[in-house]
This record gives C-alpha cells, sequence and structure tokens, in this order.
C-alpha cells in the first residue's frame, strides 16, 4: 500500500498536468497536424521535406494567429 | 532506416541531459546520416534524367558507400570540426550525441549500421525489415507495417508524457539560453516563430508517423507484421 502511494506520488512528480492555457496551445497544434495529415495522405510529397513542414508549422501555428490577432 | 524516431529523439536527449546542450547541432546530428543519402537511395528525378544508386543498400549503409556516415567516428570527426576549427565544443558535443543516436537505433532494421567504422562489419539487431532498395513508397508502406513504426511510436508517446520539454517556458529557460544561434536568430525572427521552429521536429515527426500509417493501413491496406525482422511480405535487404 505505502510502495503503491509512493510510487503513484513518484508518479505525479513525473506527470505534471497541463494548465488550461497549455492545453489551448495543445489543441491548436493538434488541428494543425490533423489538417497537415489530410493533406499528406492525398498528396504523399506533402510529407517528403522537413522544410516544407517547418514551414506549414510556421505558418498555421504562428503568422495566420498574429495576422488574426493583429485583424481584430 | 527509421522514419520518425531521427525527429523525435532529440527532445528526449534535450529532456535527459544533464549538460548545456545545444538543440540545433543536436537535430542536426540526429538527421545528418540521411541528409546526403537519401535521395539518392530512392532516386529522384531531374528533367527526363533520373538519379538513382544502382546498389541502395551499399550505398546508404556500406563500403564503399556513404555508410561510414552511420558510425560512430563520424560523429566525433564533425565533433572535432565543431570544435576545434569553429571554436564550437557545445555544437560539437551536441552534434555528436545526435549522430550516434540515429546511428545506434538504424541498427535496429536487418541491415544495421557500421558503428565501429573503419571496421566494416554491419551491427544489427534486425527488428525491422530494411526496404529502402524497393523505393519510397514501398518502404514507406513496410516500415509502417513492422516494429519500425511501434519504435517510432514509444518515441511519440515518450515526447507527450514530456510534454514539458515543448512548453515556451522550457524553450525560454532552457534552449534558447544553452546556444548562441538562438539569440543571433531572434535579432530577426520573433520568440514566437522560434518557438514554432523549436516544435517543428518534434510535430513533423509525429504528425508524418500518423499520415503514413492511415496511408499504409487505411488507404491502402497493407497487412501489419509485427514480426520480428518483419513485415515479411517486403524483401528485406540484408548487409
Amino acid at each position: 500500500m505505502r510502495l503503491r502511494l509512493a510510487a503513484r506520488l513518484k508518479w505525479g512528480e513525473r506527470f505534471r498536468r497541463p494548465s488550461r492555457q497549455q492545453l489551448w496551445i495543445a489543441f491548436g497544434y493538434a488541428a494543425a497536424a490533423a489538417l497537415y495529415v489530410a493533406i499528406g495522405v492525398y498528396e504523399t510529397d506533402f510529407l517528403l521535406s522537413w522544410l516544407v513542414g517547418a514551414m506549414y508549422l510556421l505558418i498555421v501555428a504562428w503568422a495566420v494567429p498574429v495576422v488574426v490577432r493583429r485583424i481584430l | 532506416m527509421s522514419w520518425a524516431a531521427h525527429d523525435l529523439e532529440p527532445y528526449a536527449i534535450q529532456r535527459h541531459s544533464r549538460f548545456k546542450i545545444a538543440f540545433v547541432p543536436l537535430l542536426l546530428g540526429s538527421y545528418s546520416p540521411d541528409m546526403m543519402t537519401k535521395w539518392f537511395v530512392y532516386g529522384i528525378h531531374i528533367g527526363h534524367l533520373r538519379l538513382k544508386a544502382s546498389d541502395p543498400v551499399q550505398f546508404h549503409r556500406g563500403w564503399p558507400g556513404f555508410g561510414f556516415t552511420h558510425s560512430l567516428l563520424y560523429g566525433v570527426v564533425i565533433c572535432l570540426i565543431f570544435w576545434k576549427v569553429l571554436g564550437s565544443k557545445n555544437w560539437g558535443i551536441s552534434f555528436m550525441i545526435g549522430q550516434w543516436a540515429h546511428a545506434l537505433t538504424d541498427t535496429g532494421d536487418t541491415v544495421g549500421t557500421m558503428l565501429l567504422f573503419p571496421w566494416t562489419h554491419h551491427f544489427d539487431i534486425g527488428a525491422w525489415a530494411y526496404a529502402g532498395q524497393t523505393g519510397r513508397t514501398t518502404d514507406a508502406a513496410a516500415y509502417f507495417s513492422g516494429l519500425g513504426c511501434m519504435w517510432d511510436a514509444v518515441w511519440i508517446f515518450y515526447g507527450l508524457f514530456s510534454w514539458q520539454v515543448l512548453t515556451r517556458s522550457y524553450f525560454e529557460g532552457h534552449v534558447f539560453t544553452a546556444d548562441a544561434f538562438w539569440g543571433k536568430l531572434h535579432s530577426f525572427v520573433p520568440m514566437g516563430a522560434l518557438l514554432v521552429l523549436y516544435r517543428a521536429a518534434f510535430f513533423y515527426g509525429s504528425s508524418r508517423w500518423v499520415a503514413w500509417t492511415v496511408w499504409a493501413h487505411v488507404i491502402h491496406h497493407f497487412p501489419y507484421d509485427l514480426s520480428w525482422g518483419g513485415p515479411h511480405w517486403v524483401h528485406a535487404a540484408h548487409p
């Protein structure tokens, strides 16, 4: 019992729960990933280049939110 | 050959390193053995010209060939160039750690790597089939049907478990401060964009893993074969 409690405490120390804001950020990345996967499955060439992946992410996860924030 | 592990391993290394580590050369090191060779293994078209290695396995992992890029010595040599010639010990050691991770990971397939080059013996665990010689799409289908993709999945889940390394506070507190490169880049690029670039390899590796899995098993229905050395429906290359 004590061992199990200690293990659970250790797990809790190692795995901290993300905050609500961090979950929102993760959700945004997951949505970007879903679109990336959809395009990639349809056109596999899209999946081949790291540079394409990085540019895609830069546009979707940084440039678009910056533009939207400025407009709003 | 691994399709996503080389994107993801640097985040795990970053998390567990007890000394200052530079993320960019760590990632470069993790990619470097395949940077010069993969395109020629699969072949490319330039107009009507088709460029492809006549023996992709020999070219990629063998000697004579570019197999030395998957050896521990290659990492040491590039480390010394960064350290002694370009004056950055941090970049040198970080590069070497990334390159060693790549060379060790690729021992998982049936061809393996010449870890102790110039000794040309191939060290291989043979857990999944090396099928680079069959072309990019067959290789993808085979890789994402065998134990190789499970190995990648381990890194994805480990990365998600260690999500703190992907946060802004971790990036600003550990990654940005460990390497002057980020500071120089920050003169032209905002912090938000740098953070996205830092996360890009994890995004790329994990998203690509999902996409190829969907492509291989939902669109094309290639059968899973998680037996040792599989999938056995593809011709696995050996050294």
